[in-house]
């Protein structure tokens, strides 16, 4: 019949355009609000994007309600703990994208931040720099982190250094005095670690980051400032045998046991703390782990210590990178969540939220509540850093760089394949 | 014989609305349709023609570029590989299971309601939960399956089970049939509660065995079940995302990558939303592939 064959080829019709409509829908993101740029209407309404943790998005919160009630405004502050770099940077594209965005948003410096400058969704902060003299309070080294062509898109209010965080009754229990000065000293902790049945450093190798950083500490071991610093920038080869040599030594760590047993499948979230819980000796983090590892498992901060990892180089280097605030471009509110977040790098207020490595003048950790950060911060604070990988190259290279990592771990390529490899990869990205 | 007068349907004078009605009615549903899928879909088609990074206000029309690039990206021969193993395993696993469950449950066992519940609860947890609970038990070092296959002295069989290529994506697979099983069992057990019994009365008078009334009987009787299982499982096998996406990230490495999460992290992560648009566009042509057949079938059968 006429009319069942229509309503069936109609049904089927329907039914492959849904079935389009399903698949496409879900990767449009907010395509069509391309064209579009307006400007919210001002209001008092503020909101606010972190990836604050449970133990400190209390602090914020009870700071930023001290604005509000300074200032007259309502800000909401949305969180999204636990996801890392690898999650965040993606819920705040398609939240900007879908024309919601907020009106200020907490972000990494380097290759994370930089989309989002480029892509003019963050505000040019420069006359707000003037108006706040935010130059003269901020660490000049830690404004750099957050300056993307020149543009200062970002307030950076933390600036964190990499080291090794160890507890002490595991070196204690493999006869270590204290921390290793030279790498040989280090790899001579590990094997006494291993002779007494305990794991050296925890690292996970989910996502990549994690494990990246022991990968970015032995480059510098062998290539030395200069070099690490050139290679980043692809400046120069990575097929040298310096890069060659610092391969050679990650898969070293982990075939003598040095890692933990499937290293590469582990998430860093279930790792890291794993020194405070006695299951390895040390971890390689920033200062952050004082307030979520060691303070939220209620474990005295005397028990543990931190230290530089040694790179027998001059100088003295570790990794870092810098965290800090943008503000929409299409905010409305661009005056007053400029001066939210005045508000929030006020030495006063980075007190309040135990803010570990502080780029504010004035606001360094305090010793009593945070000693174990703040004996990092006097030791090696006023050290040089190098920029942390995953924030020295953009997300897709960093993930190419990451699977090199992993294909390397698991024998599939040798430390030469692997250096050549990197240079096949930082020089396709140089050349884009 | 007395007739009884039927009443006649009324019929209204004139036409209401005409042949225009049943547009009418469908009107605010074909709005929603065309605004949330209809629309979004075409964009995505235009995007994937595009360089679009996916955050900027600009972008340059590539043609069909984005498509070329497909069968040279590494990334996509083995997440197209994985694809295939991935929708082979979890629709024939977990589809024999769950029928053998179904005719275990479907005879006199004791408990049933509570065993029908138990194989059917992996279906019904957010899958992050359940990727977290096997991201514990598969820890090389501290997780059940090891601790339990050291302790029966098969201790060669230990394994960092999401730690290298050679395991991962097959440890992401026994999760994924956990879960997956529950939803063929209910199905089956419906369909198998349908079957009449004199069907299985007369091929016994007939002398058939058990062996061939399975064959005989059963399995012609399930065969509407049959289709439901396997289409919808080959459409939801197919778009797999979460699951490995929450369990390895599409690690270690790209090992377990599919097209599913590797059009995400090219749209979402490395601001090649055109790329990764041209991605979904053929994951979905794939799907339409596999869907119309089932369509076709079911419509045939309405008809």
């Amino acid at each position: 019949m006429t009319g069942n064959t229509f309503t069936r080829r109609g049904f089927l019709g329907l039914t492959s355009a849904a079935a389009v409509g399903v698949g496409l829908t879900a990767c449009t993101g907010g395509g069509t609000s391309t064209g579009g740029g307006a400007t919210a209407a001002a209001s008092n309404n503020l909101r606010l994007f972190t990836y604050e943790g449970d133990e400190t998005i209390g602090l914020l919160k009870a700071q930023i309600k001290k604005f509000d009630e300074q200032n007259g405004t309502t800000t909401t502050v949305d969180s999204l703990p636990g996801s890392g770099a690898a999650v965040y940077p993606d819920k705040l594209r398609t939240e900007l994208l879908g024309g919601k965005g907020p009106d200020v948003w907490r972000i990494w410096g380097g290759q994370i931040g930089a989309p989002f400058a480029k892509a003019k969704q963050a505000l040019d902060l420069s006359p707000y720099y003037s108006k706040f003299s935010w130059d003269s309070k901020i660490n000049t080294a830690a404004i750099g982190g957050m300056t993307f062509d020149g543009v200062k898109s970002g307030v950076p209010f933390v600036s964190l250094g990499i080291g090794a965080w160890y507890n002490k009754s595991l070196f204690a229990k493999a006869g270590v005095s204290g921390p290793p000065k030279t790498y040989a000293e280090l790899e001579a902790i590990n094997d006494k670690l291993v002779a007494v049945g305990v794991t050296p450093v925890g690292l996970g190798g989910k996502y990549g980051w994690d494990i990246m950083r022991l990968f970015e500490y032995l480059l510098e071991h062998t290539a030395g400032p200069e070099l690490h610093d050139k290679l980043l920038t692809g400046d120069e080869s990575w097929d040298r045998p310096e890069v060659v040599e610092a391969f050679a030594l990650f898969k070293k760590w982990q075939d003598k046991k040095w890692l933990p047993q499937g290293a590469l499948g582990l998430d860093p979230s279930d790792v890291e703390p794993w020194y405070v819980q006695g299951k390895t000796a040390y971890t390689i983090t920033g200062p952050w782990t004082e307030a979520a590892a060691i303070l939220s498992a209620k474990k005295s901060p005397a028990a543990f210590g931190n230290f530089e990892l040694p790179t027998d180089k001059s100088p003295a280097r570790h990794s870092g990178f810098v965290e800090g605030y943008m503000i929409n471009a299409k905010s409305g509110n661009a005056d007053k969540a400029a001066a939210l977040i005045d508000f929030i790098v006020q030495p006063a207020t980075q007190k309040a939220l135990q803010v570990s490595a502080s780029t504010v003048k004035g606001a360094e950790p305090d010793p009593k509540t945070l000693p174990l950060s703040a004996e990092w911060a006097q030791k090696y604070g006023s050290n040089p850093f190098y920029t942390i990988q995953d924030q020295a190259f953009p997300k897709k290279q960093a993930d190419q760089y990451f699977s090199v990592q992993s294909d390397l771990l698991q024998g599939s390529v040798k430390p030469d394949a692997a250096a050549k490899k990197m240079q096949e990869i930082v020089s396709a990205w140089a050349k884009s | 014989m007395a007739t009884i007068a039927l009443p006649k349907p009324q019929v209204a004078k004139g036409k209401r609305g005409g042949r225009w009605s049943p547009w009418l009615f469908a009107l605010p549903a074909l709005v929603v349709y065309v605004a949330f899928l209809v629309y979004p879909a075409l964009s995505s088609l235009f995007f994937s023609l595009t360089n679009w990074d996916g955050l900027s206000a600009t972008y340059k029309f590539v043609g069909l570029e984005n498509y070329f690039k497909l069968p040279s990206d590494p990334v996509v021969v083995t997440a197209v590989r994985n694809n295939l193993i991935w929708t082979v395993v979890t629709i024939a696993v977990p589809t024999v299971i769950g029928l053998l469950l179904a005719m275990a449950l479907n005879g006199k066992v004791h408990g049933k309601p509570i065993l029908r519940l138990v194989f059917y609860t992996p279906a019904v947890l957010p899958l992050v939960s359940i990727a977290s609970i096997w991201g514990w038990l598969y820890n090389p070092q501290y997780g059940a399956i090891n601790s339990f296959l050291k302790l029966i002295g098969l201790d060669g069989l230990a394994q960092p089970w999401l730690g290298q290529d050679s395991t991962a994506l097959w440890a992401v697979m026994v999760p994924a049939i956990w879960l997956r099983t529950g939803f063929p069992m209910l199905l089956y057990l419906a369909a198998l509660q349908g079957i009449p019994n004199e069907l299985y009365e007369a091929a016994t008078v007939d002398g058939a065995t058990k062996w061939q009334q399975f064959w005989h009987v059963t399995m012609p009787s399930l065969r509407p079940a049959h289709y439901i299982v396997l289409a919808l499982s080959l459409i939801d096998s197919f778009k797999v995302f979460d699951m490995i996406y929450a369990m390895t990230y599409g690690g270690p490495g790209t090992s377990t990558q599919v097209l599913g999460t590797w059009m995400y992290f090219n749209v979402f992560q490395y601001y090649q939303a055109g790329y990764g648009t041209a991605i979904a566009v053929v994951i979905t042509l794939v799907a339409i592939a596999v869907g119309i057949p089932y369509v076709r079938s079911q419509t045939k059968e309405a008809s």
